[in-house]
This record gives C-alpha cells, structure tokens and sequence, in this order.
C-alpha cells in the first residue's frame, strides 16, 4: 500500500479558512473543500495517491487519462472536452469513443502519449498504470497524478484533485457533495437492518476464488451497503475453499455474471464443497449484473453502491 | 643417462597418481627419473597402462606430480609461464578431438598461437612456419581440406605440422605412428630425425613398435610399472630378456641386413 | 616421401578477407539499415524528413530551421533513439555472449544465461519490483516511481553477477572449473533460484504484470539513464571479448591442447566466463531476459562464417544489434508487446531449423 495524503494539507486550511459556503448543505465529516472559482490557482503543486508532489505549470487544457475511471472523473467535472488520449477500455460517457486511444489492450502507448502533447496525465495506481511507465512520462516532464482511491472517502479527495488540477474545483465540491448525499441515504437506510455475510464473488479462475481483500474499496462498499463482506487475502485478492467455507456467507453476490453467462446461481449452488453455505441451502445466490460500475473507482460507484445495497436488501429498497 | 647442467628437461623422481572412483588412489608413475640434453632425440617405450602418457603429460607441465620436478632450461616447468613454455615445448597427443569447421591449415595456424604478435592477423614469419610445418609433416596436400573429412592416417600428419608450427626446442610425440601405414610411419620418422639432426630439436617420442623404435632412436627408455627400467642405446637395452620381463613375450633374436639386432616374433 | 616445391601456399589459414569483408560488411549495412528504421518507424508516424532533421539538429548540431512539433522531438530524440540504441547494444551483447559460452562449454546448446546469469537476475528484478509493495517503507513518497525503476535494474545486474560467482566458486574443485561441472551446477542453481522467482510470482499479486513483462523481456523501459549505465560495461566486455579469438579458438580443441599451446586455461575460463557474464547481466538489468538472440545469432552465424572467432565474434556482434533492433521494431508495430516475445516466435522456428540441418548433416558425415 503506497502512503499518500487525503488531501494537501495546506489547501484544506486554506479552505477552512475561507468562508465561501459549500453549496449543497450536506453534513459530511470533513469540511467540503472551497475554492473561489476564478483564484489564479497556477503553478499548482499537488500531492497525488502514490505520494508524488507533482507540478503543474498552467491550466491543463490537454488531457491525457489512462483509466476509465479517470475518464470519468474528467467528464463528470465537465472537462471532457478536453480529453485528448483515453484507453480502448473506456466506454463512459459515448463521447470519449472519438478521442484517440493511447492505451491499447491495457498496454501504455509512451509515442502516442506524446503525439498528443498532454499537459496533464491521469494514471492508475497499484501497478494498474505500471509504474514503468508512470516514471518514463514524469521523466520526459509531463505532470503525471496516479490516483487511487480504496475507499469513498478517498474518492471524494480524488475528484476534488482532479478538480483542483483542471480548475473545476466548483463542480468537483457539487459532484462530491451531491455523491456523499446518496451514499448517506444507502447507509442510512440499512442502519438498522441485519448485516449478513456477504461473499462477492469476482471470479473463480482455475479453482481459484477471487473476492474483495481485506481492507479494499469492495469490501468497504459492501459495509456501506449493509453486509458483513467476507474477505480474501489484501495482495492476492483470492480466498481458499476452506476459508470460505469456514466463514459461511449468507448471501453469495455473482460479480462475474456479469460477464460470463454460464455463472448463475444454480450453476454455484452445484459446486463441489459449496453445498453447505448458508447461502446455498436457504437460495440466497444473487447476480449482480453492476459489477463494472461497482468495481470502476469514478463517480459511478455510487450507482453501484445502491446496486450493491439493492442486492443485499432487496427488502429495503422497492 | 645423461643428467647435468646441459639438460634441456630433466625428470626427477616423479611421482604421479590418480583418484580411483571408489576411492584409494592409483599410482601410475613411481619415481621416474628422466633427462634429455639438447638435440637427444629419445624414444619411450612401455607396456599399456605403465605411465608413458603420463609422463609425457607431467614433462609438458599439463599434469602437476604429487611428487618429484620437471625441470626446464634449468627451471621447474610449473614454474614457467604458460604462454613462454609453448613457445619452447610442443605436444602430439595421442588423440585430439578436432572442432568442426576448420581447414587442415587453419588448424595448422593454431599451432603459431604461442608466437603470435599481431593482434587480428598472422605475420609473415607465422605464415613461414605454418608452410614449413605442412611441409615438413607431408600434410601440403591436406592443407585446404576440412579437418573433420580427412583419414585417420592424414590426421596425425595434421597433429604433426601443429606441434610443428610451434617450431619448438622440445617435441613431445605421444604415439605418433598410430593410424599410419608403414611408408607414412618411417616417413615420419625419418622428417622427424631430419629436423633433429638440421635443427637441433629435442624429441621425445612414445612408441609401441619396438623395432621401429630401435630402428629410429638412438637412445631408448623403457617404462614399466611406475618407473625407468631401462635406459640406453637400444643395441643395448633392447634385448630378449629385457622383452619377456617387461613386455611378457618371448622372441627370437636376428640380424637386419645392416647389421642391426631385430627382435622376431614368433607365431602366434 | 613427397617433396613438395612451394613458392606461394594454395591454401588460407584464416577465413579469406572476402567472405571477412562480405560477412562483416553485410552486417554493418544490416545494422544501419535496421538503426535507420527503427527510429524512423513507430506508433507514431513522423516524417522521415523530420526525423533526419531532429536526428541532425540533435546529434550534430546542425542548425536547421524548426519545422517539427515537440511532440515528435521527443518522440525521436527521448523513445525511439535510446530504444534503438539499447537493443543493439543488448542484441549485440547476447550474440556475443552466446558466442563465447557456445565456445566455452564446449556446448551448441548454451545461451549467456546457462550458467545462472537469468535465474539470478530475474530473482534481483522480481525482489526489485515487490519491495516497495511489500515493505511500504521502501516506497518514498514523490521518489517512488524513479528509485523503483533504478532499484530493479541494480537488484537485476547485481542478481546475475552474484549467481555467476556463487556457480562458479560451488563448481571449482582442485583449482580447476571442468566444464560439465559448470553446466550441470549452473543448472542446479538456475532451478533453485527460479523456484524462488516462482514463489515470489505467487505473491506479487498486482505486480505480477510487471514481473511478467520484465522476464518476457522488453525494450520500453529504454532511456538515456539506462544506456549511460550498461553502455560502458557493454563496450568494455565487446573489447576485451573480441581480442580474446585465439584463445577461444584454442579452447575449442580441449583444456589441455590449449594449455600445451600456451593458454593459461583456468584463468582464461574465468575471465571469459566473467567477461561474458558482465555484458549478459548489463543486458538483462536494463532489458529483462530476452531470449534465442544469444542462442541462435551464433548458429546461424557459424554457417556463414565458420567457427574461427576472428570473424564470429564481430560478426555476432553486428547482426546481434541489427537483429534485435529489427524484432523491436516489430514489438513496437505489434502493440507493444514484450520484444522476448517476437525473438522466441521467430527464434524458435529458425532453431528447429538448424536443429533438423545439423542432424542431416550429421546423418550425412556418419553414412
């Protein structure tokens, strides 16, 4: 796990020092980030989640980004026209389907990266962006910020730095505050519902199970939503037959239906070992057909989140 | 025997063994002693398995002795520097696994390596030496042939012109006549006395025809078990007794035509 | 006895200086065509009119006008050149490599990394890549991405020459290194160490993408830095090995045939040894394992050249540079995928190939 700041220490003074109004008036835990719209907010120097102090010279109007979920984040800020390189991957909004691909089969393109003259670039933590590739582009002195959000709160500060970088710190604090709205009302409506025990199942590959690890944005999405995730090992993500066994879920959550249409709950419930779960004797299987949203780390994991919530207690949510 | 300042290679007291597989040791040469002075031409002759390779071995400094020296030019050849004594000492094995692809002359040249100046070519004394040595082995025809598409005889006459364009002080022949027919043995030979006689080389030859070494040699060692029995003219160490003890075969004693003794074998 | 009347020898003692010239020739025009194109050609397409005029203006400060973006600059002048760079001087390293352990262990089957060179450094690598996942504290906030480039590189080229010695001391006994000994311990070795890459595979979770790409073997990671470190070690070892042929050529006959002709053998094993080793691991630290160039490059080259390392030894050097640049080229095209990737597809056919010639040829000879 790479050590990163929430969020650069001495902007959150300075926005706790400003009185401008946060214009949604959520209760949130800490104070929204202000910023006044038109602050001379360059050269910046920002803190991003590998740690990296990286600088930005001037208002970015080129943007690179080599993750969907980045993507995202730029669009949903309002600045997707200013995307100059995306991934093949990217699928939200339609718009990016013109922007050219710098990232072809998850493999970073560093020649098309440059034809496209980015002053920004947007990478992916955790080695999803090789870090490779992350050093060659800072070193050939383009401003590189690797975001990596492992939990909503993490998000939050990475919407509001992509905003702070692209001078859309506004509608970054609108975005923020209208998403920790609608999670508040996920968790606020399973508060005093039973919390079963959730296994979401991201794929069994050659008799390995693959699940949230212990400690990741799944798992912490999964607790918001209601459910008491079982988890896996941090660094594999896998979790052993036996273990799960042991753990006996309550409800089993097919992430990988979603995908693969031979994955259904009675293709499951007839695994070998698998019988006696909780889950499989009392039927509780259920496919989850948002899988690509909940596990994009963007804006659209809320919509996932309430997936998730829906999944879990069907019973709350009509 | 002649042992003194003027020696080229003295041998003294060698002591050599081996480690057998299952353990223990086996002792091939038990206290040799062996000198040649410049321009001796010598033959060494034995039983199989009485240590003649081995000698020829620790002479040439490739095989440290558990005991005793070898002594060249006055020093002790583990002593010398590898590269100084090869310029000076020139071995004929008795088998060389040749590498493919070279001509009989390229394999030749590699005989100049000790002498070599240049870093990338030969010289013009290396190619000098290179067609005297092809000469003098009668292995000019050969030259420009792949080595690995020449007969068993042709072979040796190539391992021949290679020890050869090392023009070395002291030859070491290690059964130089194997897999040649009689005319190309005694031509052999015969080169190998001339170059002696011409050039004062120093040779040391092991054979295995008796006559034939008598016949060439005018001085004969014999080597059995471990060590020198004999060591002399061979008029007069290559007798009938010395043949049954050593070699445990009875013969007749004749005469050649120019007066030489010749040992007969009598049917088997 | 015949006597034979010379005044000038029918015969040669060295390859003759037409096929020298042709061989050698062939492969320096090879090297410059591959070096033109490669950085001409890319993802990217920049004018071959460009592209001379950055190569010019960079390299010889000629003072042409500017009628190139940025972009492509960097994209020549920082990408491709570097990368182009690299792989000849990786390629060349191999073949060289290759050539010299081919001759050394006395073996058509060895590659510079026979005796352990890329088990140890890819175990290097792999523990380069995972520690600032698994010990945080190794990852140093803004540094992160920069120390973890140079700590693999180190780790790697430390890894490979590390094993080398470890082979070498285990398979010395008497003083002496006999040459099946090496084999079989730099064997033994590789495939203790390679349990250890494997375990560490297990657990790399995440990384193990970059674990993959580094052992496939890749030229992306190519920069100015990394040339600045293997070039020095790489030329060095080129030097010394290619004033080495006479005593390559003499091993070739046996240990004691060359000691007879004057070759300090064990030492002269041990320096080869090493010096081989030094380009191999210089190589890998930069580029990962790469492989069939240092196989194959030396085969297909004695074909052409014959075994005497007067003319093998350059000649590797020239087509191993020229054809790794030209199989970088096509990772390059084919979407940037591991240059190991495009030497083992086209190495593997062209072995089977001389493996098929040399049993027909052998058939041949022995009928």
């Amino acid at each position: 796990m790479l050590p990163r700041l929430r969020a650069p220490l001495h902007l959150l003074a300075l926005g706790l020092a400003l009185t401008a109004c946060a214009p949604a008036a959520s209760p949130s835990a800490t104070p929204a980030e202000t910023l006044p719209a038109s602050a001379a907010a360059y050269p910046a120097t920002l803190i991003d989640d590998a740690g990296r102090s990286v600088n930005l010279p001037g208002l970015p109007e080129r943007i690179v980004s080599l993750a969907p979920s980045n993507t995202e984040i730029v669009c949903s800020l309002g600045a997707c026209d200013r995307l100059v390189g995306v991934t093949d991957f990217d699928d939200y909004p339609a718009e990016v389907s013109d922007v050219a691909k710098v990232v072809i089969g998850a493999q970073v393109d560093v020649e098309k990266v440059v034809a496209a003259d980015p002053q920004l670039i947007l990478a992916a933590g955790n080695e999803l962006t090789p870090s490779t590739v992350i050093a060659r582009l800072s070193g050939l002195g383009y401003p590189v910020l690797v975001l990596y959000p492992e939990s909503l709160d993490e998000l939050y500060a990475d919407i509001e730095l992509v905003g702070r970088a692209i001078d859309a710190s506004a509608e970054a604090t609108d975005l923020v505050a209208g998403l920790r709205t609608r999670a508040r009302a996920v968790s606020d409506a399973v508060a005093s519902a039973q919390q079963p025990r959730t296994f979401y199942e991201v794929g069994v590959f050659e008799g390995t199970i693959y699940t949230a690890g212990a400690d990741s944005f799944l798992a912490s999405l999964i607790s918001i939503a209601g459910g008491d995730p079982i988890t896996g090992d941090p660094l594999s993500t896998s979790i052993q037959l036996e273990d799960l066994v042991a753990a006996d879920p309550e409800l089993i959550l097919l992430g990988d239906a979603a995908y693969d249409p031979s994955i259904t709950p009675a293709s499951v419930a007839a695994r070998a070992g698998w019988e006696g779960m909780t889950a499989v004797t009392e039927g509780r299987i259920v496919v989850v057909p948002d899988d690509p949203v909940i596990t994009r780390p963007g804006p659209r994991i809320i919509d996932g989140l309430e997936a998730l919530a829906r999944a879990i207690h069907p019973e709350l949510f009509s | 025997m002649t042992v003194g300042t003027d020696a080229l290679v003295a041998a003294h007291d060698l002591v050599v063994g081996f480690p057998l597989p299952g353990g223990g040791r086996r002792e091939v040469l038990r206290g040799v002693d062996l000198s040649l002075a410049r321009g001796e031409l010598v033959a060494l002759l034995g039983t199989n398995g009485s240590g003649k390779t081995t000698l020829l071995r620790t002479v040439a400094g490739t095989l440290a002795p558990d005991a005793g020296t070898v002594l060249f030019d006055g020093r002790s050849v583990r002593d010398w520097r590898r590269g100084a004594l090869a310029q000076r000492v020139a071995v004929l094995p008795q088998q060389l696994e040749l590498p493919l692809g070279f001509s009989v002359a390229e394999l030749v040249a590699m005989g100049r390596a000790p002498h070599a100046r240049r870093l990338f070519a030969s010289s013009a004394a290396d190619e000098r030496a290179i067609a005297r040595a092809l000469l003098d082995a009668d292995a000019l025809d050969l030259a420009d042939r792949p080595a690995e598409e020449i007969s068993g005889g042709e072979r040796q006459r190539l391992l021949v012109a290679m020890a050869l364009a090392q023009e070395p002080d002291l030859l070491l022949l290690d059964e130089p006549t194997l897999h040649l027919d009689l005319a190309h043995q005694l031509g052999l030979l015969g080169a190998i006395r001339r170059l002696r006689d011409q050039r004062g080389l120093t040779v040391l030859a092991v054979l295995h025809d008796l006559n034939l070494a008598a016949a060439f040699a005018p001085r004969v060692a014999i080597l059995d078990e471990g060590r020198i029995v004999a060591d002399g003219p061979p008029s007069e160490v290559l007798s009938v007794d010395l043949v049954r003890r050593v070699f445990g075969v009875p013969v007749d004693e004749a005469r050649t035509s120019d007066g030489r003794r010749h040992l007969a074998l009598r049917e088997v | 006895m015949r006597a034979a009347a010379t005044t000038s020898p029918r015969y040669v003692t060295r390859p003759s200086l037409t096929r020298a010239g042709l061989v050698l020739g062939g492969g320096g025009v090879l090297l410059l065509v591959a070096m033109l194109a490669a950085v001409a050609v890319g993802s990217v397409g920049v004018g071959v009119g460009d592209t001379a005029a950055i190569l010019g203006r960079r390299l010889l400060a000629l003072p042409l006008p500017e009628t190139w973006s940025p972009a492509a600059e960097t994209i020549i002048f920082e990408l491709r050149l570097p990368r182009v760079l690299t792989a000849m001087l990786v390629g060349g390293g191999l073949a060289m490599a290759g050539t010299v352990f081919q001759a050394l262990l006395r073996n058509p089957m060895a590659d510079p990394y026979i005796i352990g060179t890329a088990a140890g450094a890819s175990l290097g690598a792999i523990i380069g890549i995972l520690a600032p996942v698994l010990l945080p504290a190794l990852a140093l906030g803004a540094g992160t991405a920069w120390l973890g480039l140079g700590m693999v590189q180190a780790f790697a080229f430390a890894g490979g020459i590390a094993t080398v010695l470890l082979v070498y001391a285990v398979a010395r006994g008497n003083g002496r290194v006999p040459v099946v000994t090496l084999l079989l311990t730099g064997y033994a070795v590789s495939s203790v160490l390679a349990a250890g890459v494997a375990l560490l595979m297990f657990m790399s979770g995440r990384a193990l993408g970059a674990i993959f790409g580094w052992l496939m073997g890749s030229l992306a990671g190519a920069t100015w830095p990394s040339l600045a470190f293997a070039a020095p070690l790489l030329a060095t070892s080129f030097a010394l090995l290619l004033l080495r042929w006479r005593r390559l050529n003499l091993i070739l006959l046996g240990d004691e045939p060359a000691a007879h002709l004057g070759v300090e053998v064990e030492r002269e094993k041990l320096v080869l040894t090493m010096l081989a080793t030094l380009a191999t691991s210089a190589a890998v630290a930069i580029s990962g394992t790469i492989g069939f160039v240092g196989l194959v490059v030396p085969h297909l080259l004695r074909l052409a050249t014959g075994p005497d390392h007067r003319l093998l030894l350059p000649a590797g050097l020239l087509y191993g540079a020229a054809l790794l640049a030209l199989a970088d080229l096509g990772a390059r095209l084919a979407g940037g995928i591991p240059v190991g990737i495009v030497t083992a597809l086209l190495g593997a056919p062209f072995f089977i190939w001389l493996l098929r010639r040399s049993r027909d040829l052998s058939r041949a000879a022995t009928s």
